[in-house]
C-alpha cells in the first residue's frame, strides 16, 4: 500500500506531531519505503499460529501491600519548571485553548 | 588498561588507589574526546567517588566486587549526578531526581560511575550517527561509525577508556557495535535486570547490556546488575546471573548453526571469522550441527512494527507538560504547544519511527500491521524454542553482515539501516540472551561471533564465550 501526503498529514495529527512543509516528500517517500518493507509479514498465511508469546513474566507480580518512599534525591519542586502550593503547574489549558 | 578484575583487586588492596584510576580516567577521557563518545562528565564527580571508596576500611573495599571500576553509562540510563538527554534536544539538560536500578547497583558494588555516553536519539539507530550532539567514531577509522544506537559506550571500551559500559539495547543496539568495535556485548534474557531507569523505547524489547574489553569485565558487571527488582513489574523472578569459570573444553555441547544467518551473500570476511569459530569449537571438543529457523527473513519487518508501534506510545510523554523542553506553538493552543515541542524537540529519525508507530496502530491498520507482526513474534519466538528442546545448548550465528560501515552510507535510507538489525533484533523479539563476541579482523576491522542461548543461561553463555576467546586470536586478520 503507497502512503500518500494526507496520510503522513493525518498519522501527524494523530501523533501530535508538527511536520515541516519541506520536510513532506522526503517523508511521504520513506515512509512508503518503509510501509512497503514490513508488508512482507503478508507473506505469512494467516493460518500459521504459534503458542501466544509474552516477553516478560506470565503474570504480573503482586507486590507486597508496603508504601515505600520513591527515593528521590532532590525534591518535586526542584525538578518541575513550576511548583506551587505542593502541585506541578502547567500551562492553563483552558486560556490556551482561547477560553 | 586493567580489566575489571584486577582493577577491584588493586583498589580493595589499597595497591592501586581509586584515586588514581579516576585521575588516569579522566586522562583517557580527554585524550579521547575525538570520538565524540561522551557526553557528560566531570573530574570533580570521578575524584569525588573515587574518595568515598579509598576512605572505606579495607574489609569493606574488599567485599565490593567493582571497587574503582569505572564504568560508562548510555545517556538512556538516568543518573542523578549527571544530565540524561537521550541524544536528543528534547530532554536537553533533564536530571533525573533518581539513579536508575542498575546505576544503584553499580555504585553499591563501589563502582565509579565515569561518564554518560553518546547514542542515537532514544536509541533508535545503528549507527550513532541519529544524535542531537553529533555522530560517534569509529576507534579504528574515524571515517566509519561504531553501530548503535549504544556507539558511545562502544567505542569508549574499544578505544580503552573503561573497561566496561553500560548500553541498552531493543533491537541489537549493543551486540551491533560490540561487533563493529571489536568488544563483548552482551544482552541478558528479558527480564533478567531490572529497567527501572532505562528510558523506554520498546518496552517489551528494551534490555540494559553490558560492553567489557573481555568476557570476563562484562561478566562481572553483568552479575552485579542483574536480579529482580521490585520497582519493574516485567523483572524475572531469577537470581543474578553467577559467575563462573571459563569451560576449559566444550566436550558435550550442541552448537546450531541456523542456515538463515548464513546468507549466500555474506561478507566474506564475516564468513572467515565463522569459519573459524567453528573449527575453534570443534577443537574443544564441542559438536556442531546445521539447524533452521525458518521465519527468520520476517524478523526485521516484524521488528519494524513492533519497535516503533511500542516507541510511538512510549514517546507520547514527551509533549513540554510531563517531560520535554516546551516550545509555545504558534496558534497558542495546547495541541500547538505538543505539536512544537515534539516537532522540534525530536529529530528526523525519532520523528520518523513514531509516526510509522502511530500509522501501524492507526484504526484500519492495526490488524493487517500490528497484530500480524505479535503472529509473526510468536511464530519467531518458537523457531527458537523448537531448536533449544531439539537438544542444542547454543546458537552460534555472526553477529552482523559486515564489518563496520562507513559513516553517511546508510542515512538516507531507512529499510537498508534496519537491515544492519538483521542478525541480531530476532533475539529481542524471542526475548533470548545473546552477545557478541570479537573473533578477528577482516581488512582490519572487527568481527564478531553471536552466542544465542535458552532463556535464563547467560552463565552457560558466558563461560563457552570465554573459551572460544582464549582460543582465537581476535587481533588477527581471518582471511
Amino acid at each position: 500500500m503507497s502512503i500518500r501526503r494526507e496520510d503522513v498529514l493525518h498519522v501527524a495529527r494523530l501523533a501530535e506531531l508538527d511536520v515541516a512543509e519541506t520536510d513532506l516528500p522526503k517523508l511521504v517517500e520513506q515512509m512508503g519505503r518503509i510501509v512497503g518493507f514490513v508488508e512482507q509479514l503478508n507473506e505469512v498465511p494467516a493460518g500459521e499460529e504459534a503458542p501466544p508469546f509474552l516477553a516478560g513474566p506470565g503474570r504480573t507480580p503482586l507486590r507486597t501491600d508496603e508504601v515505600a518512599p520513591v527515593p528521590l534525591v532532590r525534591p518535586p519542586s526542584a525538578i518541575a519548571p513550576e511548583f506551587i502550593h505542593g502541585f506541578f503547574a502547567v500551562p492553563r489549558l483552558g486560556a490556551m485553548e482561547g477560553e | 588498561m586493567s580489566g575489571v578484575a584486577a582493577i577491584a583487586e588493586g583498589v580493595a588492596s589499597g595497591a592501586a588507589p581509586a584515586a588514581g584510576v579516576a585521575r588516569e580516567t579522566g586522562e583517557r577521557l580527554r585524550h579521547s574526546a575525538g570520538l565524540n563518545a561522551t557526553l557528560h562528565w566531570s573530574q570533580g564527580l570521578l575524584d569525588r567517588d573515587a574518595a568515598r571508596i579509598d576512605r572505606l576500611p579495607i574489609e569493606e573495599r574488599k567485599a565490593l566486587p567493582l571497587a574503582g571500576v569505572p564504568v560508562a553509562i548510555k545517556d538512556n540510563i538516568v543518573t542523578t549526578d549527571e544530565p540524561t538527554t537521550c541524544g536528543s534536544r528534547i530532554l536537553e539538560g533533564y536530571v533525573s531526581p533518581f539513579d536508575a536500578t542498575v546505576v544503584a547497583h553499580l555504585k553499591a558494588a563501589g563502582a565509579i560511575i565515569s561518564c554518560k555516553t553518546n547514542l542515537d536519539e532514544f536509541a533508535m539507530g545503528s549507527s550513532t550517527e541519529h544524535s542531537a550532539w553529533g555522530r560517534v567514531k569509529h576507534p579504528l577509522d574515524q571515517a566509519r561509525v561504531p553501530g548503535g544506537s549504544s556507539g558511545g559506550s562502544a567505542a569508549l571500551v574499544a578505544a580503552g577508556v573503561v573497561p566496561a559500559a553500560l548500553g541498552s539495547e531493543t533491537g541489537g543496539s549493543v551486540r551491533q557495535p560490540a561487533s563493529f568495535c571489536g568488544v563483548v556485548g552482551v544482552k541478558p534474557s528479558y527480564g533478567r535486570v531490572s529497567r527501572f531507569g532505562l528510558v523506554a523505547f520498546g518496552s517489551s524489547l528494551d534490555q540494559v547490556s553490558v560492553f567489557g574489553r573481555t568476557v570476563d569485565d562484562a561478566a562481572r558487571v553483568l552479575a552485579v546488575i542483574s536480579g529482580q527488582d521490585r520497582n519493574d513489574a516485567t523483572s524475572a523472578a531469577q537470581p543474578a546471573v553467577s559467575l563462573e569459570p571459563a569451560r576449559k573444553d566444550l566436550k558435550g555441547l550442541t552448537f546450531g548453526i541456523p542456515r538463515e544467518y548464513m546468507p549466500a551473500d555474506l561478507d566474506a570476511g564475516v564468513r572467515a571469522g565463522i569459519d573459524l569459530t567453528v573449527k575453534a569449537i570443534k577443537d574443544l571438543g564441542g559438536t556442531v550441527k546445521d539447524v533452521t529457523l525458518p521465519h527468520t527473513r520476517f524478523a526485521v519487518p516484524c521488528y519494524y512494527i513492533v519497535a516503533p508501534a511500542e516507541a510511538a506510545a512510549n514517546l507520547a510523554r514527551y509533549d513540554g507538560v510531563r517531560y520535554g523542553q516546551r516550545r509555545i506553538g504558534s496558534e497558542g493552543d495546547v495541541r500547538a504547544l505538543y505539536r512544537a515541542t515534539r516537532g522540534q524537540g525530536f529529530g528526523a529519525e525519532v520523528r520518523r519511527r513514531i509516526l510509522i508507530g502511530t500509522y501501524v496502530l492507526s484504526s484500519g491498520y492495526y490488524d493487517a500491521y500490528y497484530r500480524k507482526a505479535q503472529q509473526v513474534r510468536a511464530l519467531l519466538a518458537d523457531d527458537f524454542r523448537r531448536v533449544f528442546d531439539a537438544g542444542v545448548d547454543l546458537l552460534l550465528t555472526p553477529t552482523t553482515p559486515t564489518p563496520a560501515f562507513k559513516a553517511g552510507e546508510k542515512t538516507e535510507d531507512p529499510v537498508a539501516m534496519y537491515l544492519a538489525d538483521i542478525f541480531t533484533c530476532s533475539l529481542n523479539l524471542a526475548a533470548l540472551p545473546a552477545m557478541s563476541l570479537p573473533i578477528g579482523r577482516s581488512g582490519g576491522l572487527p568481527v564478531g561471533a553471536q552466542l544465542v542461548a535458552p532463556m535464563f543461561a547467560e552463565a552457560r553463555m558466558l563461560s563457552v564465550a570465554a573459551a572460544l576467546e582464549a582460543a582465537l586470536d581476535a587481533s588477527r586478520e581471518v582471511r
